[in-house]
């Protein structure tokens, strides 16, 4: 049998062989049609609570196999930075069918990782041939071994709410727990072979919750980010905001959230002065590859862009 | 009689499940990788859904589950577990279309045709949800805007994009509620509702599938293959035994499943030595560089980028050229050297950089091959000349003409890049001539973003001198080196000689051969290369003296049509509130750029048409093919108007080439309709006249032949090659532009096209409109996005999916308003000539002339990313 639709996170097939776990399919599939490679799937779609969206006071709990289109429209009220962020990757169709586990999880999409005549860190080999050739889409902040950023939108917005990841294994692990740094770079993320996401969980919405999400790209739509960056603020009556979460995307082994621009913006009112400071605060520690350095540029034009945005 | 990719591992223990596709309760066996697509094109031989990225990029497998569009290649066949499926094949109720598809036929929402059933699915889906909830409210109609974000994930390569937005919002509004209204494309219907048969859904009994293994290194030498016992399979390599570009065809193999046959591919031992190799041009002209034709016998089997094969000239190591087009080219040199030397004004200098620009036509390269007897050879092919073709064949394969058909009812794009025998073709037909039995060998997108050619990149100076008080042209010297890997036969600087005033001139084409994929004839070849240059250098010149880049065009153009265009844009408003060069400090900042275009007139005389009467039915038949472009409505028109009956009456059968069918010209180099057209007509009338116009009464299979025949006196070279001859005069096109650059971002965005095309009368007026926006499209992509690019240590491709390689989306489409000036071919039969080239030539050269406009700092480098136009701002605020 080389299929098994799973009915418990933990059910495990008989015998030997690769395996490879599956939600929405939309990264897996492409991967398995280029490769020719027939693992034994176990599809995940069957298992109870799996695309799942619980409300409690503690917060929401979205079953990992909840659908971005459904983060986009669902969560737009109670949890706007992630809702815009849903709502900005992909395509519809592409939001239909991943899902917020497998967005997590998916594989890096550098060129030389996807190339079939390719190797690399990640695709068993032991370098990272973008680092010598050529890695226009790569890394702005080159601090791991990998130069290609972190594929997941989403990761960068959880991390903006502290969000928490439940799995097979472990509760409660934070997103960077999951991600790790981009350390070591054969992995897209630190969970074991045979550990499963199984929630990610929010804490309770914000009253007053204010959002923007911006994608640089060259084109109208549909493409992967050259950077991207959220930004979710509460301000009191006179303006001024008591709390905020800001991260960047596109640029780093990891997407990344900005302390310092967070702290620096809790207490202004959003002034211009403050705006451009905390936009141009984002490229501190920028260390550009050969290609890439215009991506410093544009981490201060998108998050100055979120900024206004959000400011209204 | 489908084959299903299962059934050949029986050793896979297998799902077995239940869906209703289209109505129909069906049974599907499915294993863990299958993919829903691989079930419904494979399975349930459901072909109207096409496979094109395979990465969810291009929206061309879409399909409804459970009223839901989905991705076909990326959604697991286990999710149609109990679903309700709807396909293409199933959106019309019998006869009567769905309100969308009638709606794409009659805006012309379509070309080729391929990414067609994608975009038709999905838009069933938006009109179906969007009517309910705002059909009521908003009477225009959803904005393109609404439009653009519903369809975010389609790609049309052909760029039919405005056929779209009209079409979607049409059905949204009602008005094909009641019915279809015009169609003038008279495949249309077989294309919106996925019955149009291509190569790829040819499915044969008996039939094996082929893949190729494909060099991984850049250069070697390759010894010999010793393919596994019982496998089927061919060297493909020359006698030399050399490999130059990686991803070049070593070997291919035929086995029961395409499964099956990759992977027998890719376990060949394929012993390589490899071998020092180049890919930087600049690096492979200096001394010592790895040597791509080492000797002279090698040097004759370099493949040409260009149409017409490669003029001879000389080699120096890697480059081969110069080719000169001189016309006192050495009282130009002088010139501009003296200006030069004295550091004038009046000289303008400016050095540009193009990248290589990928066809990828939605149907990949393809071909089912099928020895009916060893004297018969069927062939399906995807190409732009079933004729053409049909004749190379024979003489690669040693036959007769007579014994070969080649038959490509549909086809699904080309640009160029599908006018020679290559790989596909010659290996099907070898593997099935030795298995015995039908083989079929389809490319991959990655296969076909990597070595199926592209428009060679290139690096142009050009030096203008002008007259200091009159602006005019005193000297024109332009020096191009064309990077088309290891293809030669580029000409690009040779065009910019074809323009504006007779005056000193010289122009020198050279190839620069490397270890990179060959580059290949793509739409207008050297065209749009050649005028991002030289339209750019014109239009420095105007600012530089402060002239209208209109009026001083006009000063400078000899050619009657292109100043009938010049009239007209210079009266457009767009044109009218053009802004001051580099007056404009906001973020975003508009700007309006023009550029010329010009293409040389051919023509294939020994075109011929068949017109008879079927049973009371008009048929007409020649042996050309249709890859989007019409040639099946212009023939249907011409015949329906010589007996004043409406098109649909007139059954055109073309897309087949055997001993039985009569000549027809091949989709290259803007001669198909300007050949068909006339000989249509010719042949319908001769008819005509000897049966009347009552064909009930018309004897039953009367019919007449006529034959294209040249310009009788009017040919500029008085010979004809391949079915190409050279008529005299110019065909011109004029583009103007107007963008918007985000300076924050370093996004531009295309806000507006005026096309002005003069290529006489105009045959079939919306599919006419169709291509010319369609080139605006492509000139868009190879401004702006465009980029093939190479790991420069192996020389693979990395942009081999159309998630790197980026074509303009639905939402990057300009609002495109098209003007024929019809007048001035008089004097060709018909009245007009062919437009798919020379409305390609300057889309991209207006873009660049509007960037500069809108910001002030030229643009010199294709494309222009974001990257590049950040850093050019930079750099202008520097300065």
């Amino acid at each position: 049998m080389s299929l098994t639709i799973l009915t418990a996170y933990d059910e495990r097939p008989d015998g030997t062989g690769d395996l490879v776990y599956r939600a929405g399919g939309t990264d897996l599939q492409e991967r398995l049609r280029t490769t020719g490679a027939t693992p034994h799937v176990l599809d995940l779609t069957g298992v109870p609570g799996f695309a799942a969206v619980e409300r409690t006071d503690a917060g929401t709990t979205l079953g990992a196999g909840v659908t971005v289109a459904t983060v986009a429209r669902d969560l737009a009220t109670d949890y706007p930075a992630l809702a815009l962020t849903a709502a900005g990757l992909a395509t519809p169709q592409v939001r239909a069918a991943a899902t917020i586990g497998g967005n997590l999880l998916q594989r890096t999409r550098c060129w030389y990782f996807r190339h079939p005549h390719t190797s690399c860190f990640k695709s068993g080999g032991d370098g990272c041939p973008a680092r010598d050739g050529r890695h226009l889409y790569g890394v702005a902040f080159d601090t791991a071994p990998c130069v290609h950023p972190h594929p997941s939108s989403l990761a960068m917005a959880l991390l903006t709410y502290a969000a928490t990841v439940d799995t097979t294994h472990r509760d409660g692990l934070g997103v960077g727990d999951v991600l790790g740094d981009g350390s070591d770079p054969t992995r897209d993320h630190l969970l074991a072979d045979d550990e499963v996401l199984t929630r990610v969980t929010l804490p309770p919405p914000a009253a007053g919750e204010r959002a923007a999400y911006v994608r640089s790209i060259s084109r109208f739509e549909a493409e992967w980010p050259l950077v991207e960056a959220v930004v979710r603020i509460v301000r009191d009556a006179a303006g001024t905001v008591t709390s905020c979460g800001v991260a960047i995307g596109g640029v780093a082994p990891v997407p990344l959230r900005l302390g310092a621009v967070e702290e620096l913006l809790t207490g202004s009112t959003l002034d211009d002065g403050t705006v451009a400071a905390g936009a141009h605060l984002a490229t501190e520690g920028a260390s550009p590859l050969p290609e890439t350095g215009y991506k410093v540029q544009l981490v201060e034009a998108t998050v100055l862009e979120v900024l206004e945005r959000v400011r209204g | 009689m489908a084959h299903r990719l299962v059934e050949t591992q029986p050793q896979e223990a297998l799902m077995e499940l239940t869906t209703t596709v289209n109505d129909e309760a069906r049974v599907i066996d499915v294993d863990g990788t299958e993919s829903a697509l691989d079930v419904v094109r494979d399975g349930l031989g459901l072909t109207g859904t096409k496979l094109v990225c395979g990465s969810g990029v291009c929206g061309a497998c879409t399909m409804l589950v459970d009223r839901e569009p989905l991705l076909g290649c990326l959604t697991p066949a286990t999710r149609l577990r109990g679903a309700s499926v709807t396909t293409v094949e199933g959106l019309a109720d019998g006869e009567d279309l769905h309100p969308v598809q009638r709606a794409f036929a009659h805006h012309d929402g379509l070309q080729c045709g391929y990414c067609t059933p994608g975009f038709v699915v999905e838009a069933v889906a938006f009109h179906d949800r969007w009517r309910p909830e705002h059909g009521a409210d908003e009477p225009d109609g959803p904005s393109r805007e609404v439009i653009a974000e519903a369809l975010a994930g389609h790609l049309c390569r052909c760029g039919s994009y405005e056929g779209i937005y009209r079409a979607v919002a049409a059905a949204c509004r009602g008005e094909h509620d009641g019915g279809v209204g015009d169609v003038e494309r008279v495949d249309a219907p077989a294309k919106v509702t996925g019955a149009a048969v291509y190569t790829t859904d040819v499915v044969l009994p008996g039939m094996m599938h082929a893949a190729i293994r494909r060099s991984d290194v850049a250069a070697g030498t390759v010894g010999p293959i010793r393919f596994p016992d019982g496998v089927v399979g061919l060297d493909v390599l020359g006698d030399d035994r050399r490999v130059r570009w990686a991803g070049q065809p070593i070997a291919v193999v035929a086995a029961e499943s395409l499964a099956e046959a990759r992977r027998i591919a890719r376990e060949l031992v394929v012993p390589v030595t490899v071998h020092d190799f180049v890919l930087d041009p600049e690096v492979a002209v200096r001394p010592g560089a790895p040597l791509v034709y080492p000797t002279r016998g090698e040097r004759k089997a370099a493949p040409s980028a260009g149409e017409g094969g490669s003029m001879p000239a000389p080699w120096d190591g890697n480059r081969h050229g110069p080719s000169r087009s001189p016309f006192l080219g050495t009282l130009a040199k002088r010139r501009v050297g003296a200006a030069r030397a004295a550091g004038r004004r009046c000289l303008v200098e400016l050095e540009f950089h193009t990248a290589a620009q990928l066809h990828t036509a939605f149907e990949p390269h393809a071909c089912v091959a099928d020895w009916t007897d060893p004297q018969h050879l069927r062939v399906w092919l995807s190409t732009q000349g079933v004729d053409l073709m049909r004749y190379a064949i024979a003489d690669r394969f040693d036959l007769d003409p007579a014994q070969v058909e080649v038959v490509a009812e549909h086809v699904g794009g080309g640009f160029g890049a599908k006018l020679s025998l290559t790989t596909e073709a010659t290996s099907a037909i070898s593997l099935s001539r030795l298995a015995r039995r039908p083989v079929r060998l389809v490319l991959d997108r990655h296969e076909e973003l990597t070595g199926t050619g592209n428009r060679p990149g290139s690096r142009s100076r050009v030096s203008m001198l002008v007259d200091d008080d009159t602006q005019a042209v005193r000297a024109l010297v332009v020096d191009t080196d064309s990077h088309a890997g290891v293809a030669i036969g580029n000409s690009v600087a040779a065009l910019s000689m074809l323009l504006y005033e007779r005056t000193p001139r010289l122009a020198r084409d050279v190839d620069v051969v490397t270890n990179a994929p060959p580059g290949a004839p793509f739409r207008g070849p050297g065209g749009p290369t050649s005028a991002w240059s030289l339209e750019q250098t014109v239009d420095e010149v105007a600012h530089r003296f402060g002239r209208d880049p209109i009026a001083l065009r006009a000063q400078w153009d000899g050619n009657q049509k292109r100043q009938a265009l010049y009239r007209w844009a210079s009266a457009l408003p767009t044109w009218e509130r053009r802004p001051a060069t580099g007056s404009q400090s906001g973020r975003f900042r508009r700007g309006v750029g023009v550029a010329a275009g010009n293409w040389i007139y051919l023509v294939d005389p020994d075109c011929e048409v068949v017109v008879s009467v079927e049973a009371g039915h008009l048929v007409a038949s020649t042996a050309a093919q249709d890859m989007g472009t019409g040639s099946r409505t212009v023939v249907a028109r011409a015949v329906a108007g010589v007996f004043d009956v409406d098109p649909s009456h007139v059954e055109v059968r073309l897309g087949r080439s055997h001993g039985g069918t009569s000549h027809g010209p091949a989709s290259g180099g803007s001669r198909t309709t300007v050949s068909l057209w006339s000989t249509a007509v010719e042949a319908a009338t001769s008819l005509r006249d000897r049966v009347g116009t009552d064909l009930d009464r018309a004897p039953d299979g009367a019919s007449a032949t006529a034959k294209r025949g040249g310009d009788r006196g009017l040919r500029a070279v008085p010979m004809t090659m391949n079915g190409i001859q050279v008529g005299r005069g110019f065909s011109a096109a004029l583009h103007v532009t107007e963008v918007e650059v985000d300076t924050r971002t370093g996004k531009t965005r295309v806000l507006r096209v005026h096309g002005g095309i003069a290529v006489g009368r105009i045959h079939a007026p919306v599919l006419a409109r169709s291509q010319c926006e369609g080139s605006i499209i492509q000139g868009i992509g190879l401004a702006l996005y465009e980029n093939q690019v190479l790991d420069p240590h192996t020389g693979l491709t990395l942009t081999a999916n159309l998630e790197d390689y980026r074509i303009p989306q639905l939402g990057d489409t300009p609002e495109i308003d098209i003007h024929f000036h019809e007048e001035g071919w008089d004097r060709v039969p018909g009245g007009g000539v062919g437009l798919g080239e020379v409305a390609t030539v300057s889309p991209a050269a207006s873009v660049g002339n509007a960037i500069f406009n809108a910001t002030g700092w030229r643009p010199l480098t294709l494309p222009v990313r974001p990257d590049r136009l950040l850093e050019g701002l930079r750099s202008e605020v520097t300065r």
